[in-house]
């Protein structure tokens, strides 16, 4: 229902005329001067449409790329296919429940969707994990930045048209989540964490399971990245497009990998260190060249020194208990929280505000995929068709967590 | 084969006597015809084609016009192996060395053992299902590998992973764009019935109210055994339905209360 005060966006005389000459689609009626521009075409331009269902968008993303020839000249994302509302469901869910909201967002990273939420609700009830349950909580978030670096270089070399990567990617991480699945019941959607600690122990099976796979995997890692590192048709493919310099990077408030791949040596863990991360020894890897392939190298250095911290986890998990003493149904005093941790995509944040109720009232969840899509416009402009699949799977968005 | 002009199969009605051959009717009857009159043997054209049915039972006896059972299956086939009575006509059809079959259940027996998905995932679950295609959980054992990008290549839709109302267009378009005869699977609790987001404004709940649904497998997300499991009992279910794909009905199956 319109009101006289408010024109409606529907309206067809507030739409800005946009030239359609030689478009087929139906194209949207441009409603900013952005759209205008993007969808009048110029002499020998003419728009392509990728997704929502391709094979390599990440997820339902929807790409409508203006083409010059070969050339990308604009592109347009379009987002939203998966936004299913978790924010919202979160304000209606208690405190315990949302963690299982927010556990599908990034669903290659759950455990650190799971993380952050978790570090804002005990920032607002004041609660003292018990490093126990912080040292678990950092071996299982390790492992599953493992698991999720290893399927990033399996489906970087699919984008780029090399299918065996893949399979090479998912016997490992199939491995590691088989390991996490002892530790937590589930391969994909953890749900583990809790407020206060963690749902359970160490146990025997996840021990020996990760034993086992200590043993070998940085041997594994070794052979499957030599698999590409060493594939001149990757490596001159990939070296070179989508250069994002350190400026732009920071500008653009790039995080995680991505960042640390244009030459900022920044890291959550260590900038602004959480849980018993400074107990931990382990380096930042930074490169500088900014591009596809360094964005890539730099996750395979990123594998080497998540394998590190577990190794040190292990060796120093101490004893006692794995949760704080919490009731059942937590209220926290009135208050506004902002926990932000370092997953294997950036920077994953929470901010929540509290009524005094045992519902949060507002929840503003930060991701680092929505972030760095928006690097698309700036780095896929100038760049081939194919590169654009390159590009976007250097970036590693994940849909999930775009649309939220 | 060749028809003849009265419009039979030449030597199909014909006794194998000497009756039928050349020079015993006054009008000489075209070359070809007289030719395949002479050359045909007899016995093939009254004996059954015999193929040894290695390939499938039927898990209802009674689905190729057969006589239902009045026991046990399983006494039945005891039985079978201690008489030997493979052969006796009252068997059923899976014990009979002869298959009486039209196009359909050769279409279909080649069609369940041949499933090319579209390669389309939603969320969560299209990493489970890649799971399942990789090394690992070996899908292509079961002979459904190619996962098309294109969905006019494709017979099978595995919705995997949470379907919002924006995403509820494409998806159905994909799901027409796909020639008959087609399946769907449901993959997932959010896609059987909304699962952990069945209470957000943005989702479908369920996507049985878009689009029919032949096998739904639950779990958050399920393993990848788990959708092995579902395109196996999609492979019976096609056999089972013997050309019978086209009767489907659109609607929600879960009543509205739950």
């Amino acid at each position: 229902m319109t009101s006289p005060t408010r024109p409606s966006l529907d309206d067809p005389a507030l739409a800005i005329p946009v030239d359609r000459a030689g478009v087929f689609e139906p194209i949207p009626m441009a409603r900013t001067e952005r759209q205008q521009e993007f969808y009048s075409l110029r002499d020998g331009e003419m728009l392509i449409n990728l997704g929502p269902q391709h094979p390599s968008t990440h997820g339902v993303l929807r790409i409508v790329l203006k083409i010059s020839g070969e050339q990308v000249v604009d592109l347009d994302p379009v987002i939203g296919y998966l936004h299913r509302g978790v924010e919202k469901l979160c304000e209606n869910a208690d405190y315990h429940q949302a963690i299982c909201y927010t556990d599908p967002l990034e669903y290659l990273a759950s455990l650190f969707c799971e993380w952050s939420p978790v570090m804002a609700f005990e920032k607002l009830l004041d609660v003292q994990v018990p490093r126990r349950a912080e040292y678990i909580r950092v071996l299982a978030g390790e492992l599953n930045r493992v698991a999720s670096h290893t399927l990033y270089v399996g489906f970087f070399a699919l984008d780029l048209g090399g299918i065996t990567p893949v399979l090479w990617s998912y016997l490992e991480r199939d491995e590691i989540v088989e390991i996490l699945a002892a530790l937590t019941g589930a391969k994909l959607l953890f749900n583990y964490f809790r407020i206060g600690g963690v749902n359970g122990d160490l146990n025997h099976e996840f021990m020996s399971r990760l034993g086992d796979w200590m043993s070998h995997a940085s041997r594994q890692v070794e052979a499957g990245t030599a698999l590409l590192n060493e594939n001149e048709i990757l490596v001159r493919r990939a070296r070179g497009i989508g250069t994002l310099d350190r400026d732009t990077a920071m500008r653009m408030a790039v995080t995680g990998p991505n960042l640390r791949a244009s030459g900022v040596p920044w890291d959550i863990r260590r900038a602004h260190p959480y849980s018993v991360y400074p107990e931990l020894e382990f380096d930042v890897p930074t490169r500088s060249e900014g591009d596809c392939l360094a964005r890539y190298l730099l996750r395979v250095d990123e594998i080497k020194q998540s394998l590190r911290i577990i190794d040190q986890c292990l060796h120093q998990m101490p004893d006692g208990p794995i949760m704080a003493k919490l009731p059942r149904l937590v209220r926290p005093r009135p208050g506004r929280a902002w926990a932000a941790i370092e997953g294997p995509r950036g920077l994953y944040g929470t901010y929540a505000i509290s009524d005094g109720t045992d519902q949060p009232f507002r929840m503003r969840i930060h991701d680092p995929s929505f972030v760095h899509l928006q690097l698309l416009s700036l780095l896929v402009p100038g760049n081939l068709i194919a590169d654009t699949m390159a590009i976007n799977a250097s970036l590693d968005p994940v849909m999930g967590g775009v649309d939220r | 084969m060749a028809l003849s002009p009265d419009g039979g199969v030449p030597g199909a009605g014909v006794p194998a006597s000497g009756e039928a051959v050349p020079g015993s009717g006054e009008a000489a009857p075209a070359p070809g015809e007289g030719a395949a009159a002479t050359d045909a043997r007899p016995d093939d054209a009254t004996q059954a084609i015999v193929v040894p049915n290695t390939l499938w039972t039927p898990a209802d006896p009674g689905a190729y016009g057969g006589t239902p059972l009045d026991e046990a299956p399983e006494l039945f086939m005891r039985r079978v192996e201690a008489e030997g009575i493979g052969r006796r006509d009252d068997a059923r059809w899976g014990a009979l060395d002869v298959v009486p079959t039209t196009a359909d259940l050769v279409l279909d027996l080649i069609r369940a053992n041949s499933l090319w998905p579209l390669l389309s995932g939603l969320a969560c679950c299209a990493i489970e299902m890649m799971s399942t295609a990789t090394s690992r959980n070996d899908i292509d054992r079961w002979g459904h590998f190619p996962f098309r990008a294109s969905p006019r290549q494709a017979d099978v839709l595995i919705v995997a992973g949470t379907l919002t109302t924006k995403m509820t267009g494409p998806l159905v378009r994909l799901w027409e764009e796909m020639p008959e005869p087609k399946w769907c699977v449901a993959m997932g609790d959010c896609t059987c019935s909304g699962g952990r987001y069945k209470r957000s404004y943005a989702t479908v709940q369920g996507i049985d109210r878009v689009l029919p649904v032949d096998v739904y497998v639950p779990g958050c997300p399920p393993r990848p055994e788990g959708l092995l499991y579902a395109m196996m009992k999609l492979q019976q279910l096609i056999k089972d339905r013997r050309g019978h794909w086209r009767e489907r009905s659109i609607g929600p199956t879960v009543p509205a209360g739950v």
